[in-house]
């Protein structure tokens, strides 16, 4: 089963994420912080992390550069979630699969990770 | 996602609720992917109010869902909106849908509900969501805790579904936890005065957008739910620049133009005042007879039914009757005391912006009055209408009936008559050796110089005759005051409330 870790502080997006993905089909982690997100990544090894960017102890940047200094987490799929434009999240993270502005559209964001997920694992 | 600057920026669209009024107030509507609560006591007109917002939505293209948690029956639901103008059978089950979600809360708790609402809300691509029986869910939580996070797991939900929501509920004036949760709070209630019941709405908390505060009334009948925006909120500014000029309106009269300094200011407001059968609604008439395709007129009135005011103006003045027949001047009659006040007034501005109206007569001033549940907010409400009216251009003939029927002294039956009328106009009787005369005086004029004088007048089949002169009505009043009868100087100071009732 795909294996989904959903991170954010605000826990009635991580949990609609959470039932929402759930009804697709995946298995589904949530974590409040990046720091937590990262121990559940080490235990777990997600086929794809969704994560919010402002959250307190270990923020959605910190996250993904502490994966990307993991070799076993490295190349896990990375999807930024945040409510402040683009180009303003780009200044802290970068090389992540997909921006998601905040507040977000479940339809066509669960397409997007389908794709995702799925081009991952042909890969 | 989409990340185009212009999109990231933008506000929340708007969702209009179909209600005007309503719309109105809200400026615009309510917000996409907003929860609002609906508040009122059984009775009021919850569910009719969101069964009507989403019959609009489905006819504009969306897809709403009616969830009842009550142990209602649908069929019930569905037979008593039959009766209202706004259902529409072609629409159920494709595009609005009712679902109970009474079993899924009494058996499985208030996580299986949200999780039911967000499936069903997904499945069907909805766009608009009604909760009716909040309290029900309310009474169901183990805790307050459980039900606040009831409710934030709908706005989560209603954000990333782009579904608009409406909960409601009868629970009373208290604050609850909810009602400090949601986006918008809508309380509906009644006032008893006499034997009459105002229906009232307010919109007491409206996030992202200023509103119409305060109280507005709201009606329902075959066609549903109508809500009258309160006058003085609406127009709390009036919606152009008063910018007409200084030119000068005939009054449809040679000598009373001649006594006013030239006629009436244009755009502006002239009050008739006097005791009933005086001529009134002769001068109002006369005004209107005036009107053409440029100054089209409109003839507002609450006592007089339509076809007598042809009859009247047949006898009286015939130039206004062809005008009559042609469309030039509207008659706009209103059953007095079986409205609301805000009713007329929106009736009122809208058959003047409709038709342009530039002379507009509202004969009976006191039927506004007496259709307002509230007596403090009269003046107000004339004020903000008479500012409206100044605004669009209308040049306004009010009659106002007061309670004297003989002798100089008046007693006006509105306070502030300064705010309401630019122009004053008294007519009254005076009865001499078992004659009743008529005498008419020009109180105040805009800017202007007038004459003061008093003239007596009559009226005939060639309408309102005002002596040339004003030694008729001089030699009336001193006869008058020979016979032991006092005259005041200044008959309209010192006014107070009289009684209602202002026929010509």
């Amino acid at each position: 089963m795909t294996v989904v870790l959903v991170v954010d502080d605000e826990m009635g997006v991580a949990n609609l994420l959470s039932d929402v993905l759930s009804d697709e089909g995946y298995h589904v982690i949530v974590a409040p912080n990046g720091r937590e997100a990262l121990r559940r990544a080490g235990e777990q090894h997600p086929d794809l992390v969704i994560s919010d960017l402002m959250m307190p102890v270990m923020d959605g940047a910190q996250l993904k550069k502490a994966m990307e200094a993991e070799p076993d987490l490295k190349d896990i799929p990375f999807i930024i979630m945040s409510s402040m434009p683009e180009a303003t999240v780009l200044e802290q993270c970068a090389g992540y699969a997909l921006f998601v502005r905040k507040p977000f559209q479940i339809y066509g964001l669960i397409d997007q990770i389908k794709n995702i997920v799925d081009s991952n694992s042909s890969a | 996602m989409s990340d185009t600057p212009s999109e990231d920026d933008a506000a929340f669209a708007r969702v209009t609720t179909g209600i005007a009024g309503l719309d109105t107030i809200l400026q615009g509507g309510v917000f996409e992917g907003g929860i609002y609560i609906v508040q009122g006591a059984p009775g009021a007109g919850k569910t009719i109010l969101t069964n009507q917002i989403c019959y609009h939505h489905v006819a504009g293209g969306g897809v709403a869902l009616f969830v009842t948690l009550l142990a209602e029956n649908h069929a019930r639901l569905i037979a008593n909106l039959r009766t209202l103008s706004f259902f529409d059978e072609a629409a159920i089950p494709q595009r609005l849908s009712y679902l109970s979600g009474f079993a899924e809360l009494r058996d499985q708790g208030l996580k299986s509900v949200v999780d039911l609402l967000r499936r069903e809300i997904q499945r069907r691509r909805c766009t608009m969501l009604v909760i009716d029986g909040l309290v029900t869910v309310q009474a169901s939580a183990d805790s307050e805790q459980a039900f606040k996070e009831f409710v934030h797991s709908l706005q989560e939900i209603a954000l990333a579904t782009g579904c608009t929501m409406f909960l409601t509920t009868n629970v009373g004036d208290e604050i609850s936890p909810e009602q400090t949760m949601v986006d918008g709070l809508i309380v509906l209630r009644e006032r008893v005065g006499g034997s009459r019941t105002d229906s009232l709405l307010q919109v007491t908390k409206f996030r992202g957008s200023g509103y119409l505060r305060g109280i507005h009334s709201y009606q329902i009948n075959s066609t549903g739910f109508l809500v009258h925006p309160r006058m003085e909120a609406l127009l709390a500014r009036p919606s152009r620049v008063d910018d007409f000029g200084t030119g000068r309106t005939s009054l449809g009269n040679r000598r009373l133009d001649i006594l006013m300094g030239g006629g009436a200011p244009i755009a502006s407001t002239t009050m008739v005042m006097g005791p009933s059968g005086v001529g009134k609604t002769t001068v109002g008439l006369q005004f209107l007879s005036e009107s053409s395709a440029t100054e089209p007129g409109l003839m507002f009135s609450f006592y007089e039914t339509p076809a007598r005011l042809r009859a009247k103006a047949d006898a009286i003045c015939p130039s206004l009757s062809p005008r009559l027949e042609s469309g030039l001047v509207e008659l706009l009659w209103q059953n007095p005391a079986s409205d609301v006040i805000d009713a007329y007034g929106g009736r009122l501005l809208e058959a003047v912006r409709r038709r342009k109206v530039r002379r507009l007569f509202i004969d009976g001033l006191t039927g506004f009055r007496s259709s307002a549940l509230d007596p403090s907010r009269v003046e107000h409400f004339f004020a903000a209408l008479a500012n409206e009216l100044r605004a669009l251009g209308v040049t306004t003939f009010y009659s106002l009936e007061v309670a004297d029927i003989l002798g100089p002294a008046i007693r006006a039956p509105i306070d502030d008559l300064s705010s309401l009328a630019e122009n004053l106009i008294l007519l009254r009787y005076v009865e001499l050796r078992s004659q009743l005369y008529r005498l008419m005086s020009i109180m105040k004029v805009r800017d202007s110089a007038f004459d003061p004088s008093l003239h007596e007048f009559v009226i005939d089949a060639g309408g309102l005759i005002i002596r040339d002169t004003p030694e008729t009505a001089e030699a009336i009043l001193s006869s008058l005051a020979s016979n032991g009868a006092q005259v005041r100087s200044a008959p309209w100071q010192g006014a107070t409330s009289g009684k209602d009732g202002d026929r010509g």
